[in-house]
């Protein structure tokens, strides 16, 4: 396994009494899927923001495929990690789509032929390419969702983070990028996304569950969400199913095909 | 009725001056007397649109509202003598990540806001901060802490009750519990379920949770491109034909339910709305 993020001991905190991130220690592999999971303040957000460099560690290190972060590795850092936020009204910038996929690229100083193959190309992959020279207010929140996504794609990063990327989206919206997350991964990017939907966690390869800022789990996904007090600790449900399978148990139902139906159906999420 | 929608229809116009039609021929009631009501429909569907009316901070381009017995269309803001104050504070609109509008000191000073513009005393604005606390599940402890210092689920708590406070008969939020972890959530949904049964204040949430539309709400409107499309009850929302033709999500428990029944010799006699209610239905019918 090549590791491709290396997170050592890393602490964070606003204020002096209240650790944020609290001595987390992590290594995620090039090309794994790993999603956090955490109640709200877990520290979850704060830790994606450690690792693009938003914010600076207490102590501790951070290691993206072999380069330490530091102030004068940030802008290294952040052509090998890509992150999309939960509010795509916080992040268009551009005045246009076509601006704003092209935003990171300016700044990355490439040929203009190569900036603008590039933009044609993640627009279409998010499938915005006829809404090139729309401006944000003609847009709806999941298609600037889809042009945030389009220009962290066109910095071909080798991770991106989804920090609760679909949370304002409507379900078919949802869908659509979930979709993306799942291509990208079988393309070989390394993909951590932050969400409370436990269905978004099925698909993952592993789960690390945040609680106080602390890693309190780090498990295979079925492992992971077969865990009730784990979950329950964390302000998190149990998918339906195997919530409905747990009661039944508890009351010593026989129907071993019902229980058995149950159990297949909560690992397809 | 509190509100009524009169062949409502609203045109913005946008920067190239062509017109889009956001909501069209709208006709719809909302009593005053604690209604449950949940908005759905996708993206672009006119949602926002329709419930900024409920409130007149945008007025019908065609068509005529009633609102608390306060005529609004399209000449309204031409007249000087339609005061629109008012409506503002008996329907009282929640947009969505309401914990971006606190802004004082201290949740007491946000929550006193409402009720000292629409002219309450200081006492009178602090008891009221005094009573609507508890209504959001926070206690008077969080009346003196900073806004700022709370999670996403005190903050939006917290903005809530500065809208409550202001006693509104028709409260409107805009999908309130998104970004909220799912205890959260739930502990949110049920005070807004406490709200709509002992304030006897009417509730309507936009959401996209299907969960949370056929647990919760009493009736379901849903928006489809700029008109009203249902207006019913939400158990019977989610026949095959409405799903495929609105391209809706099941509500999990339904799904679920709908399954057992298709594949084990089990039913059940009336569909479970909740977790709670499917767990019991199946313990009972398989005792």
């Amino acid at each position: 396994m090549n590791p491709m993020i290396e997170i050592k001991n890393l602490s964070f905190a606003y204020t002096k009494d209240n650790m944020v991130v609290d001595n987390v220690n992590l290594t995620i592999n090039k090309g794994e899927w790993v999603t956090i999971l955490g109640h709200n303040g877990s520290g979850k957000s704060t830790l994606s923001k450690l690792m693009i460099g938003l914010l600076r560690a207490k102590t501790g290190t951070i290691k993206i495929d072999g380069l330490t972060l530091s102030e004068e590795t940030v802008y290294d850092i952040r052509k090998k990690v890509g992150i999309v936020f939960q509010n795509p009204d916080n992040q268009f910038v551009g005045v246009t789509v076509r601006d704003d996929i092209a935003f990171g690229l300016e700044n990355l100083q490439i040929p203009r032929e190569t900036m603008i193959e590039k933009i044609d190309k993640y627009a279409k992959k998010v499938n915005m390419q006829e809404f090139m020279n729309k401006e944000p207010q003609q847009l709806s929140g999941g298609q600037k969702q889809r042009v945030a996504i389009a220009g962290i794609l066109a910095m071909e990063t080798d991770v991106i983070i989804f920090d609760e990327a679909t949370a304002m989206l409507d379900p078919k919206g949802r869908k659509n990028i979930y979709e993306y997350m799942k291509e990208l991964n079988r393309e070989g990017v390394t993909i951590i996304t932050i969400t409370h939907d436990m269905k978004e966690a099925v698909d993952a390869d592993r789960i690390i569950v945040l609680k106080d800022g602390r890693i309190l789990r780090n498990d295979t996904a079925q492992n992971i969400l077969k865990d009730q007090e784990t979950l329950e600790q964390s302000n998190l449900e149990l998918l339906l199913p195997l919530d409905v399978l747990y009661s039944l148990e508890k009351e010593n139902v026989n129907h071993d095909a019902l229980k058995e139906y149950l159990w297949q159906s909560s690992l397809k999420g | 009725m509190a509100i009524e929608f009169e062949r409502v229809s609203h045109q913005y116009v946008g920067v190239d001056q062509k017109g889009y039609l956001a909501i069209e021929d709208i006709r719809l009631n909302i009593r005053g007397d604690g209604e449950l009501i949940a908005l759905i429909g996708e993206t672009g569907s006119g949602k926002s649109t329709l419930v900024q009316h409920m409130n007149a901070l945008l007025q019908p381009t065609q068509g005529r509202m009633n609102i608390f017995g306060i005529k609004v269309d399209n000449l309204t803001k031409k007249r000087k003598d339609v005061k629109l104050t008012p409506i503002r504070k008996q329907v009282g609109l929640v947009f969505q990540f309401p914990e971006y509008q606190l802004f004082e000191e201290t949740v007491e000073k946000d929550i006193m806001f409402g009720p000292k513009n629409f002219g309450a005393s200081e006492a009178d604005a602090r008891e009221k901060a005094r009573e609507i606390i508890n209504v959001v599940g926070l206690d008077e402890s969080y009346l003196s802490r900073s806004p700022f210092n709370l999670s996403g689920g005190e903050k939006k708590r917290a903005s809530i009750a500065g809208i409550l406070a202001m006693e509104p008969d028709v409260l409107i939020l805009d999908e309130p519990t998104s970004g909220l972890d799912p205890l959260g959530r739930n502990a949110l949904l049920e005070v807004f379920n406490t709200i709509h049964e002992t304030l006897n204040t009417t509730v309507i949430i936009i959401t996209h949770d299907m969960n949370t539309v056929y647990e919760y709400a009493k009736r379901v409107l849903v928006m489809r491109e700029g008109t009203l499309v249902y207006d019913g009850d939400p158990l019977k929302l989610f026949s095959k034909k409405n799903i495929d033709r609105w391209n809706l999500d099941k509500p999990e428990v339904l799904a679920l339910a709908q399954d057992i029944e298709n594949k084990f010799d089990i039913h059940f006699d009336t569909p479970p709305r909740n977790k709670t209610m499917l767990k019991d239905a199946l313990k009972e019918a398989l005792k």
